[in-house]
């Protein structure tokens, strides 16, 4: 029963959309079926713009595509630069005349200057640089997890502008490597590792990585990658997978080589 | 959005990565056209920038989102008056495969949804703007009222009588397309 709550068509109609979502209270939904019943006119209207409702819904909903991630963050990085890219009226300012002459200045402003504030342009300009990294870790590591190969590759490439000592971004990258269904995703990230050569933890998740990998291209990259790096404690785990049943013949005729090269 | 408001650009890819999904929808049900809405999801998040200070703390972030949306939308569409912007009624569109459909089922469907779209750019623009907000970006009425500084039951009874326009004009459509 509807609890005493009496609707006429026009309040009737304000709940509609309420009932098509499911979100009316059960005294309003009584409310409102009772008035359906009473009144044919609404009834109609009721179900017919429901089927509308319905059919709006599975639209299919349209994507953004990469482009606009590519445009976004490029000019962000513009303003993050200071150059803005926004003001059309001020091409004198691009001038090389007036730009060698503003360099002149502005050095010697510095050099004047500098001396009084040095130490907080330090802390602005290191702030600055910890909140690029910041932003370059955060495009990285969600294009990464893209559903677009493409994109993750464009992750791949972000993770080269990342500090070397940027944890989870090395994490995102070894976790590409044994993962991502894309072999160019794989080897790109082969590549990419190089630029954290310096951590242990990408060396080690290299050969790790290597008995895992199901394509002979990226066990190769591998190999390369780790004979570059000059890894000797990489060497037992390549002469491992010489002896792997399975491995194609030129992977272990690579790590032959590699093995010969790192001894 | 805080951090956005202490200047941090960080702050804005985060809120980049959350919402131009759903802004980018938004536009593209409003103008058809990907490449505008592309342009004006990027204007939006600018403009965040810009107005950071208008955001008031403990305020709805998608109304306001959306607010700074309906502004660059209109601004733009002024602007652009005079231009013919491609798209709208025979835009190409994606539609999801089932492999269960027949052939036939299939070509019906898409006349339906082509119909619909069709339908749905022809409806006035304030109409088409409270049922994309409704039925598309999964706003609460309360934040529809906001973005359109309205009462919630006239929210309501706005989005119902957009449906109903929608329908009117399909069924127009479909009779036009019949003949």
């Amino acid at each position: 029963m509807s609890k005493g709550i009496v609707m006429n068509c026009e309040q009737a109609q304000q709940h509609f959309v309420d009932a098509w979502t499911g979100s009316l209270a059960s005294d309003e939904a009584a409310a409102l079926n009772t008035h359906l019943d009473s009144c044919g006119s609404c009834r109609e209207e009721f179900d017919r713009a429901q089927l509308y409702w319905n059919a709006l819904g599975a639209l299919p909903a349209p994507e953004p595509g990469p482009d606009l991630r590519t445009a976004f963050y490029g000019r962000l990085s513009r303003i993050e630069h200071g150059a803005g890219g926004e003001r059309t009226g001020w091409r004198w300012l691009r001038h090389p005349a007036f730009q060698a002459a503003a360099a002149v200045l502005l050095l010697a402003a510095g050099l004047g200057l500098g001396r009084y504030t040095g130490s907080r342009e330090d802390e602005r300009l290191a702030d600055l640089r910890k909140e690029v990294n910041d932003m370059r870790q955060l495009v990285a590591l969600s294009l990464l997890q893209q559903q677009s190969a493409a994109e993750r590759l464009q992750g791949v490439s972000w993770a080269y502008r990342v500090e070397q000592s940027n944890s989870e971004v090395l994490t995102a990258l070894l976790h590409t490597l044994n993962a991502d269904p894309n072999v160019n995703v794989r080897l790109a990230a082969v590549d990419a590792l190089r630029n954290f050569s310096v951590a242990p933890e990408a060396r080690a998740g290299l050969v790790n990585a290597l008995p895992r990998q199901n394509s002979p291209l990226v066990q190769i990259a591998i190999l390369d990658q780790l004979v570059d790096l000059r890894d000797r404690s990489s060497v037992p785990s390549v002469a491992l997978l010489m002896h792997e049943p399975g491995v194609s013949p030129e992977v272990r005729e690579r790590a032959e080589w590699a093995v010969k090269r790192l001894q | 959005m805080e951090r956005v408001r202490q200047g941090e650009l960080a702050g804005l890819a985060a809120l980049f990565e959350r919402h131009h999904r759903p802004l980018f929808q938004y536009f593209n049900h409003l103008c058809g056209n990907p490449d505008l809405s592309r342009d004006l999801v990027q204007e939006v998040f600018f403009r965040m920038l810009k107005y950071k200070d208008s955001f008031q703390a403990g305020g709805s972030f998608p109304a306001w989102m959306y607010q700074i949306a309906r502004h660059t939308h209109v601004d733009t569409m002024r602007k652009r008056r005079f231009e013919v912007i491609p798209g709208g009624a025979d835009s190409p569109f994606p539609e999801p495969a089932s492999r269960e459909e027949s052939a036939d089922d299939r070509l019906s469907r898409r006349q339906q949804t082509e119909l619909l779209r069709r339908a749905l750019n022809r409806l006035p623009p304030e109409k088409r703007e409270v049922l994309v907000l409704s039925r598309f970006q999964n706003l609460r009425y309360e934040q529809i009222a906001e973005i359109l500084d309205c009462e919630v039951g006239t929210v309501k009874v706005r989005v119902f009588r957009a449906v109903r326009a929608l329908g009117e004009i399909y069924s127009e459509l479909a009779r036009q397309r019949a003949c």
